[in-house]
């Protein structure tokens, strides 16, 4: 699914070139769920936004699907991320200024959907995380646990076969963060791969593989068994 | 793939803003459609064929020191010195046209009639008039010389025939047989024949509603109020006004000379419109950038609060074009909503101006046009800032806090 290797990526200010990715090599197979762990600062952003052709590698090789996207396009790149890919974030990213059937509407739209499609999918998506009832209202007008809930059901309207989520439960409580993750869960269990960063030693666990980041590698932490200590360490 | 509804219903939670540009953009194409008319109006009277070699003529006045002057004899010997210099094609005594200073006259179809008149400029001359002040004769004959008296306005002279200019008389004889029938003045039952017909001269009042209607009568009047129209050969006129002032002041010295081009008096006549012209253009512009600078500032703004969410839109998908596109659009929708609040704006404040200051009616032609280039400069100034937020980079969904 997911195919990095040697991947580099640094950030030049005027002052300093910070590398936040050095010789990333990963790979993450069709229907895994992975977890990312790693201090703050670690590359863990960045190899999300890279895997999700946010930004582009400075070096190196990423193969999505088989298929080696360093030289795409802006055009192609982005109807990638919208086909292949969806995004889940710690601040929930709904657009403040449309209601909740607009917000999943969004990549509907650029995906050239017609309105039909479209009103089918966002009701079925609206259903799955339990807020069809809502449809017509504002982001501001949900709690955190809800609007991650529709941000999720906006990233899977698209019916994407990647879902990467940043922190998805670093804003939310306890309990909320709970449903989140059950949610993940069950949307990993009808087939799509999860690439999930988070600092929730628990949530981590739950996944099928973690990975920790340090200082932009991978740090070899293959077995499951060694998990737990390296999370809490 | 157009999204106006979502755009439509996000600009609705903006709508302050947006209305208030809207309005600026409605208020503004309300002055400048005005304005456009009324400079348009000006221009093409400034534009209108006079009738006469306005670029070619050069005019030559005289004030006597002496009391008791000849005038008349000045006249003669005054002409036939100016018709003997190089570059002069023709030259009469008669008034300069086109300068704001002249006399009128109110012409009767019939004798011994007062209501009714059919108003015009008048003005007499010699047989070179037509060609001195190089107007068209289209019908009938000039004046030849056993035809010119010479008069005072105290001699209670009448002429006995006229040449007319098409337009009076076209007004005098609808029906088009204006040449060879008689018109008199006020009360009068003395016939004055008209013998030739020229195709245009708007007179001494180009701006008067009834510029155009010009008669010229033959004679050589004794008045203070005359001038000298030398029609000089093309591209001789500066050469000429030289020789005049040097000419005229070394035959008779006794006496002050004055000598402009006809240009430069039509210039003169017309610093008004010119002046208007200018601050309106001027008001046009300056509402214009301004307008345009608002736009600009509201798309600037509304970029920079909505980065996180360009970064969201580029991450589900939009592609840079999108990103611009949906600027572009938003700034189309705020654009019509004002062009069309304008163009009602426009008409409203058209129809008070006709009525309290005469200013002509504002054709929707024109406010179209209006609409269509403030359209245009409204989407330009959206160009720029939209073309600069499709560069947002999507990693500003993950980035930005
Ligand atoms: N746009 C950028 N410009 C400069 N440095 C950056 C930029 N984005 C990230 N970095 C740096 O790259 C490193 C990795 O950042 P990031 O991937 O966000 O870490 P994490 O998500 O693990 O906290 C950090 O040192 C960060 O400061
Ligand atoms: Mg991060």
């Amino acid at each position: 699914m997911l195919k990095m290797h040697n991947v580099r990526k640094s950030y030049r200010t005027d002052t300093i070139e910070t590398h936040a990715l050095r010789d990333f090599s990963l790979e993450v197979n069709e229907g895994e769920f992975v977890s990312v762990t790693g201090p703050s600062g670690s590359g863990k952003t960045t190899f999300l936004n890279i895997a999700g052709l946010l930004e582009t590698p400075t070096g190196g090789q990423y193969l999505l699907d088989g298929q080696d996207v360093s030289d795409l396009n802006d055009r192609d790149r982005s109807r990638l991320r919208n086909e292949k890919i969806g995004f889940i974030f710690q601040g929930f990213n709904l657009i403040p200024d449309l209601d909740l059937f607009d917000n999943i509407d969004v990549p509907l739209r650029y995906r050239g959907f017609n309105a039909k499609e479209r009103k089918k999918r966002i009701e079925k998506v609206l259903e799955q995380v339990g807020l069809s009832a809502r449809a017509r209202h504002l982001p501001a007008q949900l709690s955190g646990g809800q609007q991650q809930r529709v941000a999720i059901a906006r990233a899977l309207a698209g019916e994407p076969r990647f879902l990467l989520a940043d922190e998805p439960t670093g804003n939310l409580d306890s309990l909320m963060a709970r449903q989140v993750m059950e949610l993940l869960e069950f949307i990993n269990e009808w087939g799509t791969t999860i690439v999930m960063v988070t600092h929730d030693p628990d949530l981590a666990r739950r996944a099928h593989r973690n990975i920790q980041i340090v200082d932009g590698q991978v740090a070899d932490l293959r077995l499951q068994s060694a998990l737990g200590e390296a999370v809490t360490a | 793939m157009l999204e106006l509804r979502p755009i439509l219903s996000a600009l609705w939670r903006h709508k302050i803003s947006a209305l208030l540009i809207a309005v600026q953009l409605g208020l503004t194409l309300a002055i400048v459609g005005n304005a456009t008319v009324v400079i348009q109006e000006r221009i093409e009277r400034i534009a209108r064929p006079t009738g006469v070699a306005v670029t070619d003529i050069v005019t030559a006045q005289f004030m006597p020191i002496a009391k008791n002057y000849d005038r008349l004899e000045a006249f003669r010997l005054d002409l036939d010195m100016i018709r003997q210099l190089p570059g002069v094609a023709a030259a009469t005594v008669s008034r300069a046209p086109l300068t704001g200073g002249g006399s009128g006259t109110g012409l009767y179809t019939a004798p011994n009639q007062e209501i009714g008149a059919t108003g015009g400029a008048q003005f007499w001359g010699d047989e070179h008039l037509i060609d001195a002040l190089g107007m068209k004769l289209v019908a009938g004959r000039a004046f030849t010389p056993n035809d010119i008296t010479e008069a005072s306005f105290s001699s209670g002279w009448r002429p006995n025939m006229a040449i007319v200019t098409q337009q009076l008389a076209d007004k005098l004889f609808a029906n088009g047989e204006a040449l060879g029938q008689s018109i008199y003045f006020s009360g009068e039952d003395n016939p004055i024949e008209i013998v030739g017909i020229v195709e245009r001269n708007l007179g001494p009042w180009p701006n008067s509603h009834n510029a155009g209607s010009t008669v010229f009568f033959p004679a050589v009047m004794d008045t203070q109020w005359f001038d000298y129209v030398v029609r000089a050969e093309p591209g001789q006129r500066e050469a000429v006004a030289k020789l005049l002032e040097e000419k005229l002041a070394e035959r008779d010295p006794q006496r002050v000379v004055a000598v402009n081009l006809l240009e430069d008096k039509l210039d003169r006549y017309y610093a008004g419109d010119n002046t208007m012209i200018q601050v309106l253009s001027g008001v046009v512009s300056m509402l214009t950038f301004i307008v345009a600078l608002g736009i600009v500032g509201l798309t600037v703004f509304w970029i920079t609060q909505r980065q996180k969410q360009i970064g969201v839109r580029r991450a589900l998908g939009a592609s840079r074009s999108a990103i611009s596109r949906y600027f572009l659009l938003e700034n189309l929708m705020i654009a019509t909503t004002g062009i069309v609040l304008g163009t009602a704006a426009a008409q409203i404040f058209n129809r008070f101006l006709a009525s309290e200051f005469e200013q002509p009616a504002l054709p929707l032609s024109t406010t179209a046009i209006c609409a269509l280039i403030l359209f245009g400069i409204s989407l330009a100034a959206a160009l720029v800032p939209a073309l600069r937020a499709a560069n947002i980079s999507p990693a500003m969904a993950t980035r930005s806090v």
